[in-house]
């Protein structure tokens, strides 16, 4: 019974009989190519998954953040703005945060400082993030001693360590009450980091912070879909090390295609000949370099992402690692909610897959339409 | 057993894999609704503005309130070098300074 | 079976090096008989083969087939068609089916097996692969070399690879068999032992057509007819009575 399928697997067995022909190149050619879509499958997930989280949870950030400027640098805001600043129409509360970043010489790691404004801590009593617990090694109960801003010694009682899901928003994070926060910076009176304002309409926030703007001409307010945007572009592939990753990607996948595309050997027309000999048509002969192409690339593209899927929400991108981490001590250990984008992995489907399938078919297209008879005279 | 049909049983193992990860995908998104609600109560709570990924600088560990001057700490021509500063693109801007 | 009237072929027409392989040549290839065509080099003799074979067009002159069924073609016993007007389509369909070809080099695939070079010519026909296995593997014993069958064609030697040959121009149960210079790399005992399975062929009803300038196959008491060429020319013709 003759059958569409039956010739499609009968052709695909030559094909594949052909690549195991010579199988140590064969197979480095699909490790390789297995290797650069894993590695841009993993981007793409990761990056992807962390956007979709950044967003999801920022949705909770402060409407609108107050910051003074400086001479074009971050600086301390008068607690007082926020008088005139809560008036504005819209402006429901105004809330002064205070937060810094300390730095502990011993263990070298960045810790972020913060006073709630709900008084869940009280004077020497802190809450950390399980970033600080594990890279101070403490628990509920033990001690941490900090170094205030004159070199003097505080310590700190941990009353609490934040769960280990909220890592990736509060890994560094120390909250403490306002008059230990004191202690260590020595913030002046009637000085805050910058300004929370909480706004019932979010469609009048462009408008608010233009009144900010007007009102207090030397702070800049920060809305909060551009903190979301923020997050939006982080990773952006314009930027230094994506750049690399996908030049180098691109380059792989163009290497790979080149052998391919630079045209047959004489063997391998000689190969065709005797197939057109046989009763082989042109169709039969294409289809035979489209397997031959489209074994090797679908393999590796399907092989790539499931590996890469893996690795990023198994084993939460360890490959990435020492590129995440730089010179951080403390790196927040999370395992992120899985995410798929659909769009980008169709893209690298057709950029991995279409080039090299057409790569192997393209060449042999002259000699797969030859006449028979020459294969009969050679 | 045939080599093509190896290949083929060995693609359909593959794509069947992919497919049970989208459910896994569809799924974890379910189950990961609690835990995103009180990481959300968190952020609300605490007045946060930044996930907490990279601590190596201030730049980098709250990239949404950064100035602009804020790598450039050490000298107006500096290069960057901090690892993840090549990761995170400096905050985007509506408008300035009006 | 086949039967040519008044057949031209030339190349590069209208070129300088323009020249004519085949002229008016006319001639029966009887059904179930062993036909020759014998002729020194440059008699024209693989032009028509080829033609014989359907895998060149005449520039003049016709040619029919008689008896040949395929797929597209209901034709029974009687019916003739004329082969040299056909469209390609149905020309390779013709011949895939009703011509088996054995090469002078014997043109194997180098690297894979001796099997899965005789079950080559039925991959693309979209039959199943158990029921041409079948017949490969029938084949095969046939000729005696099914121990070769997983060997890799790169290690057989002459004879061996001849039997491989031969049973790849069979896999697809063709009405004809065409050779082209078959002995051409065979010793005088290879050369015997070819000749032996060509008349089991005949025997078994096959239409066979070898060209060749060996004396062991035109001077070979199976051939029925022994048609003689030079310059593209038919010089003469003698049958067996």
């Amino acid at each position: 019974m003759k059958t569409p399928i039956n010739r499609h697997m009968n052709i695909l067995e030559f094909a594949l009989s052909s690549l195991l022909r010579r199988k140590a190149r064969n197979l480095s050619l699909l490790g390789v190519y297995t290797l650069v879509v894993f590695a841009i499958a993993s981007l793409i997930f990761f990056v992807h998954a962390l956007k979709r989280e950044a967003a999801l949870l920022l949705k909770d950030a402060p409407d609108i953040v107050v910051q003074k400027m400086v001479a074009g640098r971050h600086d301390l805001i008068p607690v007082g703005y926020g008088k005139a600043i809560g008036e504005i129409r819209g402006v429901s509360k105004v809330t002064p945060r205070l937060w810094g970043y300390y730095y502990d010489p011993v263990i070298g790691a960045n810790y972020t400082l913060l006073v709630p404004d709900d008084g869940r801590v009280t004077p020497d009593n802190i809450i950390i993030g399980s970033g600080v617990a594990r890279t101070q090694r403490v628990n509920a109960g033990d001690l941490i001693a900090f170094r205030t801003y004159n070199r003097l010694p505080l310590l700190l009682t941990v009353k609490d360590i934040l769960p280990s899901e909220s890592e990736i928003v509060a890994s560094d994070l120390v909250v403490m009450s306002a008059p230990d926060f004191k202690s260590m910076f020595n913030m002046p009176e009637g000085l805050a980091t910058d300004l929370a304002l909480t706004v019932a309409n979010p469609r009048e926030l462009s408008t608010i912070a233009a009144k900010v703007a007007e009102m207090y001409p030397d702070t800049r307010p920060i809305m909060k879909d551009e903190i979301l945007r923020t997050y939006d572009a982080i990773f952006d592939w314009r930027g230094g090390m994506m750049v690399v990753m996908l030049s180098v990607a691109a380059l792989s996948f163009i290497i790979v295609a080149w052998d391919k595309a630079t045209g047959l050997s004489a063997e391998e027309r000689r190969e065709i000949g005797i197939l057109k000999s046989i009763g082989w048509e042109t169709s039969d002969v294409l289809v035979l370099k489209f397997w031959e192409g489209a074994a090797v690339s679908l393999t590796a593209f399907l092989s790539g992402v499931a590996l890469a899927y893996v690795h990023i929400f198994f084993f939460s991108a360890t490959f990435f690692e020492h590129a995440l981490k730089g010179w951080s001590v403390l790196y927040p250990q999370f395992r992120l909610t899985p995410a798929i984008d659909a769009y980008q992995l169709s893209v690298l489907f057709f950029l991995s897959v279409m080039p090299y399938t057409a790569a192997t078919i393209l060449p042999a297209w002259l000699s797969a339409t030859a006449d028979p008879d020459s294969a009969m005279r050679s | 057993m045939r080599k093509s049909t190896v290949f083929v049983i060995f693609t359909a193992c593959n794509m069947a894999l992919i497919a049970v990860m989208a459910l896994y995908t569809l799924y974890s998104e379910m189950a990961a609704v609690p835990s995103r609600q009180r990481r959300a109560v968190m952020v609300k709570e605490l007045r946060l503005t930044d996930l907490c990924l990279f601590t190596e600088a201030r730049y980098t560990r709250n990239p949404a309130m950064a100035d602009l001057n804020a790598p450039f700490q050490d000298h107006p021509g500096a290069l960057e070098h901090f690892p993840s500063g090549s990761l995170v693109t400096p905050p985007r801007r509506e408008r300035e300074a009006q | 079976m086949i039967e040519l009237k008044g057949v031209t072929k030339g190349f590069n027409a209208g070129r300088p090096n323009q020249f004519t392989a085949v002229d008016d040549v006319s001639l029966t290839v009887e059904a179930g008989r062993l036909t020759v065509l014998k002729g020194p080099s440059g008699s024209g003799k693989t032009t028509l083969l080829s033609l014989t074979g359907c895998m060149a067009r005449p520039t003049s002159g016709r040619i029919f087939l008689r008896g040949v069924r395929t797929l597209s073609m209901t034709g029974g016993e009687g019916d003739v068609f004329e082969v040299s007007s056909l469209p390609e389509r149905f020309l390779t369909e013709i011949r895939r089916t009703a011509f088996g070809f054995i090469f002078q080099h014997f043109s194997l695939v180098k690297g894979i097996t001796a099997i899965e070079n005789v079950m080559l010519p039925a991959y693309p026909t979209g039959e199943g692969h158990a029921s041409f296995k079948k017949r490969a593997d029938r084949l095969m014993d046939m000729f005696g070399i099914t121990r070769h069958a997983d060997a890799r064609v790169d290690w057989l030697s002459g004879g061996e690879l001849q039997r491989v040959a031969i049973a790849r121009a069979l896999i697809n149960n063709p009405t004809a068999v065409i050779a082209d210079e078959p002995t051409a790399h065979l010793d005088s005992r290879l050369s015997r032992e070819f000749m032996e399975i060509v008349g089991r062929l005949r025997d078994e009803g096959k239409t066979v057509l070898i060209a060749s300038h060996d004396p062991i196959v035109y001077d070979s008491p199976l051939a029925d007819t022994v048609v003689e060429m030079r310059d593209g020319r038919v010089t003469g013709t003698r049958k067996k009575s």
